[in-house]
């Protein structure tokens, strides 16, 4: 019984010492500011003098407010498009590469190059290919003698237009899929390629099902990026026209620029914890990805 | 010879998609290479253009930026060391949470990965008192500090990802051979999951030589300054300089290019020959 | 493996050593010398930087050993405006010395404690050498706790050659004439007009809404409802310049894309700042010299008003050091004194609210300061009167309204919302 307990201690002692610097950290730079937040979204505070509370007031006027309302809206749109669609594109990359084409090494730096180029200057040159008279209006004419068309202009296709340009980064999460896919074990398949399985049915019956832990996770942070979305799309349209491309990021940013920090404050945190009631839901949807459960089946 | 036709259909199908993909991740590079070689006029006036004449007095701009090899210096400090300190921190927490059972430790999990949602210029007010009542104002370390602790969501979301996937057996067998916690750690988990960790790491390098918002609340001197900063010596309150700026940032993107490569193809890459044989 | 877990220690202990180490470093030299921190956005490529550090450089010289002035560069406006109200409310003065871009929103930093009131500070000579317009527009509720120093007026920009091109020699001073210049440059196959509503504040069509609304109403148009007749006309009048006298790209357009259009030709007729007038591709279009600027034909009763705005105010933080507080004074007075604003808009052309004899002889920049001095009042374009809140939601939906989503009385009363009263 005494080793027990000394044993218990001593993991509890190597537990806590291995979550204390990561913890630390997280608490000074996340769960103290946002209890800073919270406190500051209950008050009327425009960033000078003092704060007045002001109870849930910020609360009724965001959820009225049919600005945020738009934003909100176009948020979903943007958690969806990245997590069903961004994810997905990149996972089905990963699975050709991981199979190393000709190539493959020079594919997998240049897809990741997008990411690192500077959000300014790609703003400037989606704006420019979107333009009335820009080249993606004259390859569509070219093609299907469509008429010109102002993508970022027009409210009824901003949104695509800006959301459509997010396929360039597809690479952030490539290369997560294939570094997880690169650990699979080769006898699952060498054991298939003997039964005579095709490449499609490997890749269904192996690499899929290998895969499922870290697509849940690219998925989950695809739409925790589209939740709080902000930079390109300020940029390239700010949050224009008519709202039409106003995300939850950039409504939270306008409230700070205007000296509404309260009001800023309370958008953050709707948007924390509406995130995190997404987080958890999918997690109860998709189940838990923990190697314990899996290999159990 | 079984099913060629389908086949060369896929094959087919997948280099259109490679190739599409190519040209599009290329695009944006080769627009930023040729517009750095533009005059402002020629730029604004027609985006899409070759220039005229090519202009290498953007780069003389860019490479005569006050203090370039300073604000290099600090970027390179700054990345680093924030690397190194964020994949530290989050692969031992994630240790705990991918390979522990303890009551808690989902709660924990959720708490520490819903960071990823956080918009962090909402947290701008707070980070910026805290910095300044620290005296860490104007200091690399702040930069440091932020850049690590801000990073810590996704690192934990990946790097738990990764270890969770482990199989439970090659743990089990470690630990018949007598292995104790110190040893799970540093022989089996971390070797297995140093791909997911070098992802992390990636992310987290991408982000602190890129980041700029941070860089300009919190610091004041270029003896704390990222390049970052330097880039945006260009753009004044009404003219932006945009061909010299691009050629700054093509100057700038080689560096944080060649930590990728070191990143990943370099560790990852001499992981996967020696890999994981189930 | 205990290797390993010794040096995840000695790591760990590093961490928390290294903030001790550098703390030590940020304040040392104690020395009876004030040292006086100016977060300046001119640095850079910015066209007042030379001769700002030039006279930061004059002043430490003369001052040495009492007063030292550390310019805090600070490149990009958008993040520099965010470390300001970032610091103002973490309780904090960004820098001894900064300047805010002034409107009614920044006008909120008046009740900050953290800035210093220039009230009592502004002897009657110092007094004299401003414009006293510009003063009074600085001061609320009594208090000056910013100096209005960098002004600028906004007016249209015509393209001469272009003009010229459809055989109109002068520029319109009706608004028939303007309309008939227009539809000649309409049927030459010219878009007119560089047109936007994109960014924030569609800052080009901001500019001529402006125009509009104060010869509707009045150099005080702003003082009413956005529900006013003139503000209902105005809309319409600035929807029809979008729709049929602008480019197809318009709506969504930013400023970058609006000038890129008349740096290109393929507008003639642009409204912006004197700041423009100084840019490098601006100077090297082949129509540069036939550029002329002037106000806006009047569309109402009103004429002659030029619209203007505070460009930038210099603030100062408050300081228990009575020395310190008198060193920042010095400091400001020798800034804004008449010869000093004379060296800085020698070299960037830019206008202020300090009486000077400077005459620019660049063209340009002369027909600025004429067109300041020709015009009979001045009223400020809507962001500077109404603020950030107001202009977002103007340029918000400004879009829907050339679009033919919303009638000019929603747009009015959508945009009326966002006014606080």
């Amino acid at each position: 019984m005494q080793a027990v307990g000394t044993r218990n201690r001593w993991i509890w002692s190597a537990r806590i010492l291995f979550l204390l610097p990561v913890s630390l950290l997280f608490f000074f730079f996340f769960i103290y500011p946002f209890f800073f937040t919270v406190f500051t979204s209950f008050t009327s505070w425009r960033g000078i003098g003092s704060m007045k509370f002001n109870g849930v007031k910020n609360y009724a006027k965001l959820i009225a407010d049919p600005t945020f309302q738009k934003a909100l809206g176009n948020n979903i749109v943007w958690a969806l498009s990245q997590g069903l669609i961004q994810v997905p594109l990149a996972c089905l990359v990963a699975m050709i590469l991981v199979r190393k084409p000709f190539g493959w090494r020079g594919l997998r730096t240049i897809y990741y190059l997008p990411n690192v180029i500077s959000t300014v200057a790609l703003a400037m040159v989606w704006v420019a290919i979107y333009n009335v008279d820009g080249p993606l209006n004259a390859i569509l004419a070219d093609l299907f003698g469509m008429e010109k068309h102002n993508w970022l202009g027009n409210p009824d296709t901003a949104l695509f237009a800006v959301i459509f340009q997010t396929v360039i980064y597809i690479g952030y999460f490539m290369i997560v899929l294939l570094a997880s896919a690169m650990n699979i074990p080769r006898s699952l398949y060498e054991a298939a390629e003997i039964d005579g399985a095709s490449t499609l049915v490997q890749e269904i019956n192996i690499t899929l099902p290998m895969l499922r832990g870290t697509l849940i996770t690219t998925m989950t942070l695809a739409m925790a990026y589209g939740m709080r979305h902000f930079e390109a799309t300020f940029l390239m349209t700010g949050g224009g026209p008519a709202y039409a491309t106003t995300t939850m990021g950039i409504d939270l940013y306008l409230k700070m620029d205007a000296l509404r920090y309260s009001e800023a404050s309370t958008s953050g945190v709707f948007l924390i914890i509406m995130g995190t009631l997404v987080i958890t839901l999918l997690r109860k949807l998709f189940g838990s990805s923990d190697p314990m459960s899996e290999m159990a089946q | 010879m079984k099913k060629p036709l389908a086949s060369i259909i896929g094959n087919t199908l997948k280099w259109i998609l490679l190739i599409s993909l190519l040209s599009l991740a290329l695009l944006p590079l080769l627009w930023l290479l040729v517009s750095s070689l533009r005059t402002n006029l020629e730029l604004q006036t027609d985006p899409f253009g070759w220039p005229q004449k090519f202009q290498w007095v953007n780069y003389a701009n860019a490479l005569a930026m006050a203090s370039l090899p300073r604000l290099l210096l600090n970027s390179v400090v700054v990345a680093v060391v924030t690397v190194v300190l964020n994949s530290l921190v989050t692969s031992m927490g994630s240790f705990i949470l991918a390979r522990e059972h303890f009551k808690g430790r989902d709660i924990l999990y959720t708490i520490l990965t819903a960071g990823v949602l956080v918009p962090v210029i909402s947290f701008m007010v707070p980070y910026f008192s805290m910095i300044t009542r620290s005296g860490l104002y104007n200091t690399l370390l702040a930069l440091i500090l932020v850049y690590t602790a801000v990073n810590i969501p996704v690192s934990i979301f990946l790097v738990t990802a990764f270890m969770k996937s482990i199989p439970k057996e090659l743990e089990e067998a470690a630990i018949m051979d007598g292995c104790g916690f110190f040893k799970r750690f540093s022989m089996i988990i971390l070797p297995l999951s140093r791909s997911g960790i070098v992802t992390a790491a990636t992310f987290c390098f991408i982000y602190s030589w890129n980041e700029f918002v941070m860089a300009m609340l919190l610091t004041s001197s270029i003896e704390s300054r990222t390049i970052q900063l330097g880039i945006k010596f260009f753009s004044s309150q009404f003219i932006t300089d945009y061909s010299s700026m691009y050629a700054a940032v093509i100057i700038t993107i080689i560096p944080s290019i060649l930590g990728y490569v070191f990143l990943h193809d370099k560790i990852i890459g001499g992981l996967t020959t020696g890999g994981v044989k189930g | 493996m205990m290797k390993k877990s010794r040096l995840i220690a000695v790591l760990l202990l590093l961490c928390l050593l290294f903030p001790l180490g550098a703390q030590g470093q940020a304040e040392s030299g104690q020395q009876k010398e004030i040292e006086l921190r100016w977060a300046s956005i001119w640095v850079g490529n910015d066209s007042k930087a030379p001769a700002v550090e030039a006279l930061v450089e004059e002043f430490n010289t003369k001052n040495a050993g009492k007063i030292k002035v550390v310019i805090e560069p600070q490149p990009d406006y958008n993040a520099y405006e965010q470390k300001v109200r970032t610091s103002l409310a973490a309780g904090q003065a960004p820098a001894d010395i900064f300047t805010i871009k002034f409107n009614p929103t920044t006008a909120t930093f008046y009740q900050s404690n953290l800035l210093m009131d220039f009230q009592g500070k502004l002897d009657d000579a110092w007094k004299g050498t401003f414009d006293a317009g510009s003063l009074e527009q600085s001061t609320v509720d009594g208090m000056l706790k910013s100096l209005p120093m960098e002004t600028a007026i906004l007016p249209i920009w015509y393209n001469m050659d272009a003009m010229k091109s459809v055989g109109v020699n002068a520029m319109p001073a009706t608004e028939q004439q303007m309309f008939s210049a227009f539809d000649k440059l309409k049927a030459a196959g010219i878009a007119p007009t560089s047109q936007m509503t994109g960014d924030t504040n569609a800052w080009t069509s901001m500019i001529w809404f402006s125009h509009f609304a104060v010869s509707l109403g009045g150099p005080n148009v702003w003082d009413k409802p956005f529900t006013d007749p003139a503000f209902v006309e105005a809309a319409n009048l600035i929807k029809r310049m979008i729709q049929e006298y602008s480019t197809a790209d318009a709506v969504g357009l930013g400023a970058g894309g609006s000038g890129g259009h008349f740096l290109a030709g393929r507008t003639a007729v642009f409204s912006n700042g004197p700041w423009y007038a100084g840019r490098a591709d601006l100077a090297a279009t082949p129509f540069f010299d036939s550029i002329k600027i002037g106000g806006l034909p009047a569309v109402g009763e009103y004429e002659d008003i030029m619209i203007s705005r505070l460009q930038a105010n210099i603030c100062a933080a408050s300081s228990k050091d009575a020395d310190k507080e008198q060193a920042i004074v010095d400091f400001l007075k020798f800034l804004t004194s008449p010869s000093s604003i004379a060296k800085i808009a020698e070299t960037s052309g830019a206008m202020f609210a300090i009486k000077t004899d400077y005459r620019p002889v660049n063209n340009l920049q002369k027909q600025f300061y004429d067109a300041n001095e020709a015009a009979s009042t001045t009223a400020f374009d809507l962001e500077a009167a109404l603020g950030a809140e107001v202009t977002l939601e103007f340029a918000q939906q400004l879009g829907a309204l050339a679009l033919d989503r919303i009638s000019a009385e929603e747009f009015c009363a959508l945009v009326d919302r966002k006014i606080e009263r």
